[in-house]
């Protein structure tokens, strides 16, 4: 759809610059000013400007979504809390868990365990 | 060409800083096809420029050799001591962690030194980028194309190293050898429910995801203080992911050092876990800079690269 506006805006821009030259054909001189760079600094503005709105939009569009993510997130959080975590029972010491082949230069645990004795 | 424009901003010491911008046309001759491009300037106020930018036309000779790597040289073409010093840096970091693993004497000291000489090369080479792109404009459009292809290889080489992440998992889950029992997951492993921490973190990080993209669409409208918002939120839901990361890591049942099982996830988890780390510092920077205003609708590479 964006691409649909862009390309509308530009055949817009570009008749209404097109329409003028077509009347009479311009004089060409040495230098490239007239009609032809009047049409293109209006397409340029033209697209500047939608450019400018749909970056606009965008913002306001993507603010929005950033707003329901964290209510849908604080409403999920308090009911994943709220149910209160599981305890789980101590394995058989099977001989792949708890593996210890070598002690750690800080200790007998790792560094994100819980004490184990 | 446009006519410069005055820029004031503050520096950390709250002290102003007057900037001139001006965009003129560059011919690039460094390829075999010359070519010309816009590029803008900031100038710092000084009294040897201003004289020159009162007149109707500016003429600023900029020498950048194109054949000379931009990155290991700092924006005046002196070489940068960074890459050497942050190379040594590395090294100290693995010796000292391997002997600091293996408890050898003065391991402990060597990976110390080594992780403050990364910190410290990382403070002064990214202040050096900084004050290249803002104060200096050495940032080009060349040089914003070389940026963006560094960070593109690393993003890809994050992905091969994740990817190596999932083959171990897939390997060790769907053909489960012996000596686990022959299941999966392993005898004796007790697994985090998925449909708790792990599906709430799940939204929580995709809707940080949606505020960095608001932030992003802020910038390219120009809208500074909505930006800083934007990534403010962005940065708190990263915040609260790790945070929740953490508390799950706590009460888990099961460690890094029980079976495969345990390697595996924590491996992956705990890199994704880094991961976000580094991310979320990064998008601190970029509010932060965003603040103090050197981003700019068409100059925001770093804030590209942190999204």
């Amino acid at each position: 759809m964006a691409m649909a506006m862009v390309r509308s805006g530009l055949l817009r821009t570009a008749l209404r610059g097109g329409s003028r030259t077509s009347s009479a054909p311009p004089k060409r001189g040495f230098a490239s000013s007239g009609h032809h760079d009047d049409a293109c600094k209006l397409l340029l503005r033209g697209l500047i400007e939608f450019i400018s709105d749909l970056n606009q939009y965008e913002t306001a569009k993507w603010e929005k979504i950033s707003y329901l993510g964290i209510a849908a997130c604080t409403v999920l959080a308090i009911y994943t809390l709220s149910k209160g975590h599981p305890h789980y029972d101590e394995p058989p010491a099977y001989p792949y868990l708890h593996i210890r082949n070598k002690e750690f230069p800080w200790g007998p645990d790792g560094l994100f365990e819980k004490k184990q004795h | 060409m446009r006519l410069p424009q005055k820029r004031i901003s503050h520096n950390p010491q709250g002290d102003s800083i007057v900037q001139w911008e001006a965009s003129v046309e560059e011919e690039y001759k460094g390829s075999s096809r010359a070519r010309t491009r816009t590029i803008h300037i900031y100038l710092t106020e000084d009294a040897a420029i201003k004289p020159a930018m009162s007149g109707s036309s500016l003429s600023i000779e900029r020498k950048l050799d194109p054949k000379k790597p931009f990155f290991t040289t700092l924006g005046g073409g002196d070489p940068s001591p960074w890459p050497i010093s942050g190379s040594l840096g590395a090294l100290a970091t693995t010796v000292g962690g391997v002997m600091y693993m293996h408890s050898f004497q003065g391991g402990a000291t060597l990976l110390s030194l080594g992780l403050i000489f990364i910190l410290y090369t990382m403070f002064v080479w990214w202040r050096d980028v900084l004050r290249e792109s803002t104060l200096e404009g050495h940032h080009t459009k060349v040089v914003q194309l070389g940026l963006r292809y560094g960070f593109i290889l690393f993003i890809v080489s994050e992905v091969m190293f994740f990817f190596a992440f999932f083959w171990a998992f897939f390997h060790s889950s769907l053909a489960p050898t012996v000596e686990i029992g022959g299941i999966w997951p392993p005898k004796g492993i007790w697994v985090l429910d998925p449909w708790e921490i792990p599906f709430l973190n799940t939204p929580i990080l995709l809707s940080s995801g949606v505020a960095v993209t608001w932030a992003h669409h802020a910038i390219l409208a120009g809208k500074e203080k909505r930006a800083v918002y934007a990534l403010v939120a962005t940065v708190l839901l990263a915040l609260v992911f790790t945070g929740f990361q953490g508390m799950e890591y706590y009460q888990a049942p099961s460690t890094i050092s029980d079976s495969i099982y345990g390697s595996t996830f924590f491996l992956a988890t705990g890199f994704h876990g880094f991961h976000v780390i580094i991310g979320t510092l990064f998008l601190i920077i970029c509010g932060i800079r965003q603040y103090l205003g050197h981003l700019t609708k068409e100059h925001h590479v770093g804030f590209e690269a942190a999204a």
